[in-house]
């Protein structure tokens, strides 16, 4: 069944002309607060460490980057993944312990169950991401169906990343488990290969350089406020909830 | 040059411990002298120290069980690098740090070039490799690459006074040894096996074991870890996959330029989710969407910016 093209009546069109031009009139625009200044800062932060011990990381997992780099350079670089590799585990997690229900909001909306909205979207992802100018995508809840996905995907493998992490500085300063060791290297580069591919594709769309996500970077590198025209695009069903409530709408002036 | 191996006896071994000193002398490294530096109190045994460590390369092990057409079997081990052809150490160093010696076979290192990442010490099927803490590098057994090169024998053959260890191209050093063992097992000793002509690719160590492999402190049958073949795996995988992945991206940027949306608004009033510009309403309701994929996809006239019904 297709979706036809909805005919107001008569005193709803007025209505939404109304609407409308009082929307023009007041030289403002609605936003709708999305990520707490204690969210971004965490993003950040974790951001800049994973970026890190990435180029860090490369030094030991590219063996034709140790080598052209030299020993002092690759010994630099370890000890600095170690470091930072603390500042990746930790500044998230003394962040969960200070704000519990945020991760509860998280990994409720993470493990949300899927509707048929949900199921249509993931369906339709790929093929929207080379078609974007032709396919509209169904309304989302507050985490699309893909962002849950692929943030589960980057939720697991920093975990991943941590707990393999810490194992290896143990297992290579104060203990010995070589066969252990050796098993955890290999779940570490998972880890990496994981890292690699949901990392890039969440920069691509999160960062807003796909042209659809344009403004997207706004939510976690600005003010953490989505614009209503932005978020109805987005997450529709989300937006219309939040814009009816109006508990975390605010009004800017307009861009124009 | 052919590929070389030291060939070791331990039928002719009196354990004297010279190749051990000779090994420290040759690579100027210290042995701690302190009472009881080596193992944390007097063990009883005649072996010491007790195991390989950042300064020790060779150890010899003692080991005493009875049996034997002797009642007792008094069994000499070398404890060092076995040199294995597919040596999974230099597989798995990042920095090239431990490399197999070309012309001869030997897995050599390069202390000026090791990183201290340890990886080598996962990647062992005999647990060699060991950590110099003060130094930030890996210490084993080069296999003495710089005097073979300069046509001597390694340290620790040279010194062999009951003529135990020897040197030389790895197939007469094999066939020697099966000789040997052969010869024992004559003699009533049954168990007497060569030792390294297979193991992980042909080790380039070969023993004669009188009593056979584990009572001579040897790994009967020594295999390398699977997750050192993983992680090479995991190069090349990430390698390719991350290329496509950003190739992928590209192809979607470029398919993207041009990109425009007309901006909405949704008035609560109403219901109605509204474009902005062409003031038509987008959908109405939030309810779920009612088109299939197909139409979906299919739907690239902007006349079709069709709304829900509820």
């Amino acid at each position: 069944m297709s979706n036809e093209a909805y005919v107001p009546t008569a005193a709803e069109a007025r209505a939404d002309e109304e609407f409308l031009r009082a929307q023009e009139a007041s030289g403002t625009e609605r936003f709708i607060k999305r990520h707490s200044l204690q969210a971004r800062v965490t993003h950040g932060v974790t951001i800049a460490c994973c970026l890190w011990l990435v180029v860090s990381g490369l030094f030991v997992f590219i063996p034709a980057l140790a080598q052209a780099a030299g020993p002092g350079v690759v010994f630099a670089m370890r000890m600095s993944h170690r470091v930072i590799g603390v500042a990746f585990i930790a500044v998230p997690l003394v962040s969960a312990l200070l704000a519990p229900k945020g991760v509860r909001h998280i990994f409720r909306n993470l493990f949300a169950k899927w509707d048929s909205d949900d199921k249509k979207w993931m369906i339709l992802f790929f093929p929207y991401l080379f078609m974007a100018k032709w396919i509209h995508m169904p309304d989302q809840h507050e985490l699309k169906s893909g962002q849950r996905f692929a943030d589960g995907m980057l939720w697991f493998s920093g975990a991943l990343m941590a707990v393999t992490g810490v194992i290896l500085l143990v297992g290579s300063t104060v203990a010995s488990f070589p066969a252990v060791y050796a098993w955890t290297l290999f779940l570490h580069d998972i880890g990496f290969f994981l890292i690699c591919v949901f990392g890039l594709a969440h920069i691509f769309l999160g960062a807003g350089i796909f042209q659809p996500y344009r403004g997207s970077a706004r939510l976690m590198f600005g003010d953490g406020m989505v614009s209503e025209s932005d978020a109805l695009y987005h997450w529709g069903h989300w937006a219309r909830e939040e814009l009816e409530s109006g508990e975390n709408v605010v009004e800017k002036e307009a861009r124009r | 040059m052919a590929e070389k191996a030291i060939l070791f006896d331990t039928s002719q071994c009196s354990g004297c411990k010279g190749c051990q000193a000779a090994c420290k002398c040759w690579n100027d490294l210290p042995s701690p002298t302190a009472l009881n530096a080596d193992a944390p109190s007097f063990t009883g045994t005649y072996q010491n120290p007790p195991d390989l460590s950042g300064v020790t390369r060779l150890v010899m092990t003692f080991s005493e069980e009875q049996g034997g057409p002797k009642g007792i079997k008094w069994a000499f081990g070398r404890r060092s690098c076995q040199h294995c052809g597919d040596a999974p150490c230099a597989t798995i160093c990042p920095a090239g740090a431990i490399f197999v010696d070309e012309a001869t076979g030997l897995v050599t290192t390069d202390a000026a070039r090791c990183i201290g990442c340890r990886f080598c010490a996962s990647a062992c099927p005999f647990d060699v490799p060991r950590y110099a803490g003060d130094r930030g590098v890996i210490n084993k057994c080069t296999g003495c690459v710089d005097r073979v090169a300069n046509g001597l024998a390694p340290a620790c053959v040279t010194t062999c006074q009951p003529g135990a260890l020897s040197f030389g191209d790895r197939d007469e050093m094999v066939a020697r040894a099966e000789e040997r063992a052969a010869v024992l097992r004559e003699r009533g000793y049954a168990d007497a096996v060569a030792y390294g002509a297979d193991e992980v690719g042909g080790l380039h160590v070969i023993q004669v074991l009188k009593y056979g492999a584990a009572a001579h402190g040897q790994r009967p049958d020594p295999a390398v870890n699977p997750a050192v073949q993983l992680t090479q795996v995991m190069k090349p995988v990430t390698g390719a996959v991350t290329g496509l992945t950003v190739a992928g991206l590209a192809a979607m940027f470029a398919l993207g330029a041009g990109y425009k949306r007309d901006r909405r608004a949704y008035n609560p009033a109403t219901g109605d989710t509204l474009d902005v510009d062409t003031r038509e309403v987008i959908k109405h309701g939030d309810g779920q969407d009612t088109e299939s994929v197909k139409e979906h996809i299919l739907e690239n006239l902007p006349r079709r910016k069709g709304g829900d019904h509820e």
